[in-house]
């Protein structure tokens, strides 16, 4: 075994290790926050029919009086079997609810992700290329802009301003689609109904361009600061010695290099992403996990909530793994 | 430019012609493989497509429409009439017998059979779902299938409402080959013999029904197809109905969104009775609501009507006794008591039991279970007592999961309350509020009303619950523990060219059969 070999192994027994009392922390977290929050999924449903005496009974044989290390138990080990139970207030595995939603919260950060690319990669190339030019400061100002504005304000801004006149501002509504992938696009092509397609397109824009302002800011800045920064490497002086035209010089040297650590900060973005999908679903009526998550909290659907949260922890957490595993391959001075 | 660049590059390009396209405007928003389907929009929910799991109104909606009763509602009726039974009747107060209609299935083929229907009550009180209806059937003792049709309820203690309780879709029907005896059905492939069957369901999405061939029943289905489209948001419904995205919307628009529909083209509001209703409760072991003086003031200042027009823009009509208008039983017992709303008798009352006016008075509510305009209500009423100079109400409001808690540890001394009944009849406006054991935090307890519950409850003569019910509702409204302040109308929203919603829109339950797109 190489000494190189060795030390990434290395890394990456300690980082999974790490990542273990992390997730172990959050799980108590998710676990603690959903009890100190007044009710239950009994109280939620039937406190406006049922007297103390019915709900408490009923409360007792749902088993929300056992005690609470029972409760904790019986959580890690749903956690540990990747089956996160079922849920109480429609009866649903978890684990559907992630795969039958999941494609729609999917499909929605992808568009975001296009969107931000589309706008970031181009205004942060021509910010950085036009350095302290009118249109680096409009792009920087629109980072900041998109940036510093939450989802919360955006998404109703957009569905007010454009929802009404584009057909967007009522949600998604497919009827003869069936199911096959759990991701409704991909399933109206697979059977070739082009029209679905084009009403499910038409309702994904809005929610992408709002969760995509999100991170668009963040793609912009982070490929004009490392634009900057390529253009003066000597590398692209030797370019521009030896003749190279000045497009290739910026599109085959530079930006390649600016793009590496936009693909890192890339996927630090996801919790983002994921966080704001939720209240762009909710108020888009888009049909993924984040939508389903607030019903859920509102009913007080404790297996749900710990479920659909443990999920959205766990895929974070994997993917800063990978992205750390990536960076450490790439990068040797990563893993000493 | 390598391969994987180029088709990132596309799906780039795609993704933006897309949205161009999709800016540009979609003429036609109607749902997409409609094919004359009538598409009803809710924001509903469905706790369970199983019976035996299923206690709310969204779970209700489905089985209704996928699963028969052995008794049922007729449209536009409260009195139960036969559904899978061909007659029922009580052979002595305790015993229920019913015989079913020969020749009836369930929508796979199955023989629905007497078995099936002691099947389905055993398994519902066996289970006792935590979310389910069993608490409905406290009356039930056992089922017993006699041959094949014969049907015999045994109750614990005479109960004049069962025939009502057995028409709720608490008294679903299901196929024994199907349903596990002892636990909820899992997924979605519920088996009924109602008039529809459950083509498709997407858990808060969407739910398909298709007309069920082996239906025999009292039915006649207007539409072949409907559909129950989910929304989390009234707002995205209101949007939904305004751009034909959903043919009709029921359940439940804001009164303002309804205002707004109202004066859209093509779209049409109607109204019908609805069940909802609202009360003004008292705690009687809080001060100052202990005092039966501070009580009878309020509810002479009361203006209902002004509450109705201010709050709710007309959606919901003033309400003047615990019993439903249009429920048998009903009066008026608080207009007859108060009349109309008078500050000098308020004032004479508060007078002549020593009171010093203005009273403090703390009035509780909630934002997060009764709908936006319960702020709206609040205010209204602190407005009116203050306006009278006897009250000088302090207004707080809690988040849902701890008022609840807090109203039925008694502490509040007087609160909102809503109350959505399960059945039509009286004995369920009065008894869960005035029995012995009350759904909610009262401190009252009347044994002239516990003796006259009694009453009605073992009495299947009209005459003789009506009197009690009378009796009931002058007495509370001499003591005005609880203050009956408005009944909601039922509202539906539907496009041009949908028919059947007047009937549709019926206090029981939702019609949905008898809506048609005339396609």
């Amino acid at each position: 075994m190489s000494k190189q070999s060795g030390s990434l192994r290395r890394y990456i027994l300690t980082r999974i290790a790490l990542a273990i009392p992390m997730v172990l922390i959050l799980l108590v977290l998710v676990f603690v926050l959903m009890r100190v929050a007044p009710g239950d999924p009994i109280s939620a449903s039937q406190g406006g029919k049922l007297n103390a005496a019915e709900l408490a009974a009923r409360r007792h044989a749902a088993g929300f009086d056992a005690p609470m290390y029972q409760q904790f138990w019986d959580y890690l080990k749903s956690v540990v079997t990747l089956n996160f139970g079922t849920t109480f207030s429609d009866h649903r595995q978890v684990r559907d609810i992630i795969i039958e939603n999941g494609g729609a919260t999917l499909t929605l950060t992808f568009g975001a992700l296009v969107f931000a690319s589309v706008i970031g990669i181009p205004v942060g190339l021509l910010a950085g290329r036009l350095r302290d030019s009118t249109i680096d400061v409009a792009g920087r100002l629109f980072g900041i802009l998109s940036y510093a504005v939450p989802v919360i304000v955006a998404a109703p801004m957009l569905m007010l301003a454009f929802g009404a006149t584009s057909g967007q501002a009522s949600p998604l509504v497919q009827l003869n689609v069936p199911t096959q992938t759990h991701i409704l696009i991909v399933d109206a092509m697979i059977v070739g109904d082009w029209d679905a397609v084009g009403d499910i397109a038409n309702h994904l824009v809005l929610p992408s361009i709002a969760l995509g302002l999100l991170i668009v800011g963040v793609f912009i800045r982070m490929i004009r600061i490392n634009l900057i920064q390529s253009l003066q490497g000597d590398y692209i002086e030797a370019a521009r010695a030896r003749g190279v035209k000045e497009t290739a010089v910026v599109g085959r040297h530079a930006f390649r290099n600016a793009m590496v650590p936009v693909i890192t900060v890339l996927g630090l973005q996801v919790a983002m992403l994921l966080s704001g999908a939720v209240l762009t679903e909710r108020i888009f009526t888009w049909p993924g996990i984040g939508r389903q998550l607030i019903d859920y909290i509102n009913q007080r659907d404790y297996v749900a909530v710990q479920g659909i949260v443990t999920v959205f922890a766990l895929v974070v957490v994997v993917i800063s793994m990978l992205i750390d595993f990536i960076n450490a391959l790439i990068d040797p001075r990563v893993r000493y | 430019m390598s391969r994987t660049k180029r088709v990132v590059a596309a799906a780039a390009v795609a993704f933006l012609a897309v949205g161009v396209t999709a800016c540009g405007g979609n003429k036609d928003n109607s749902a997409s493989g409609s094919k004359g389907a009538v598409i009803v929009g809710t924001i509903d929910s469905v706790s369970s497509l199983d019976p035996a799991g299923a206690y709310d109104y969204g779970s209700w909606e489905v089985i209704d429409s996928v699963y028969q009763k052995v008794m049922r509602f007729p449209t536009g009726g409260t009195k139960p009439e036969p559904d899978a039974a061909k007659s029922c009747a009580f052979t002595d107060p305790k015993t229920y017998a019913c015989t079913l209609q020969s020749g009836l299935q369930f929508s796979n083929g199955d023989k629905l059979t007497s078995a099936s229907v002691k099947f389905s009550f055993d398994r519902m009180l066996k289970i006792a779902d935590p979310n389910g209806p069993s608490s409905l059937f406290g009356t039930l003792e056992s089922t017993e299938a006699k041959g094949a049709d014969q049907v015999i309820f045994h109750l614990k203690s005479a109960d004049s409402t069962f025939p009502s309780v057995l028409a709720t879709d608490a008294g679903a029907i299901v196929d024994e080959k199907t349903f596990p005896a002892d636990k909820l059905l899992a997924g979605t492939k519920v088996i009924g013999s109602g008039p529809y069957t459950l083509d498709k369901y997407t858990a808060k999405q969407q739910a398909s029904f298709k007309v069920n061939a082996k239906y025999s029943g009292p039915v006649k289905a207007q539409n072949s197809q409907f559909v129950l489209q989910y929304f989390a948001e009234a707002s995205a419904l209101k949007a939904a109905v305004k751009d034909g995205t959903v043919n009709a919307a029921f359940r439940t628009l804001s009164p303002t969104d309804t205002a707004d529909l109202k004066k859209t083209q093509g779209v049409k509001v109607v109204e019908g009775t609805g069940t909802e209703k609202r009360y003004f409760v008292f705690h009687a072991k809080v001060k100052p609501s202990d005092q039966k003086a501070v009580r009878q003031a309020v509810a002479q200042v009361i203006d209902r009507e002004g509450i109705a027009k201010d709050a709710y823009n007309g959606t919901v009509a003033p309400l003047y006794s615990m019993v439903g208008n249009g429920i048998d039983g009903h009066t008026d017992a608080f207009k007859d008591k108060y009349g109309a709303p008078d500050k000098a008798k308020a004032a004479a009352i508060l007078q002549a039991a020593g009171i010093t006016a203005p009273v403090a008075l703390s009035y509780t509510w909630t934002p997060s279970h009764y709908g936006a305009a319960a702020a709206d209500e609040a205010t209204a009423i602190k407005r009116q007592l203050d306006a009278s100079g006897l009250f000088n109400v302090k207004l707080s409001s809690t988040e849902w999961q701890q008022y609840q808690k807090d109203e039925k540890a008694g502490s509040y001394a007087s609160y909102m309350i809503g109350w959505f009944p399960d059945l039509p009849d009286a004995d369920n406006d009065v008894s869960p509020f005035l029995s012995k054991s009350p759904f909610l935090g009262t401190g009252y307890d009347n044994p002239a009303i516990q003796a006259l519950l009694v009453k009605e409850q073992g009495s299947n003569d009209p005459k003789v619950r009506n009197e009690a019910f009378a009796e009931i509702q002058k007495i509370v409204a001499e003591d005005a523990p609880i203050i009956p302040v408005w009944q909601g109308k039922q509202t539906a929203v539907v496009r041009d060219g949908v028919t059947g919603v007047d009937k549709a829109l019926d206090p029981t339950m939702f019609r949905f059969y008898e809506l048609s797109t005339g396609k």
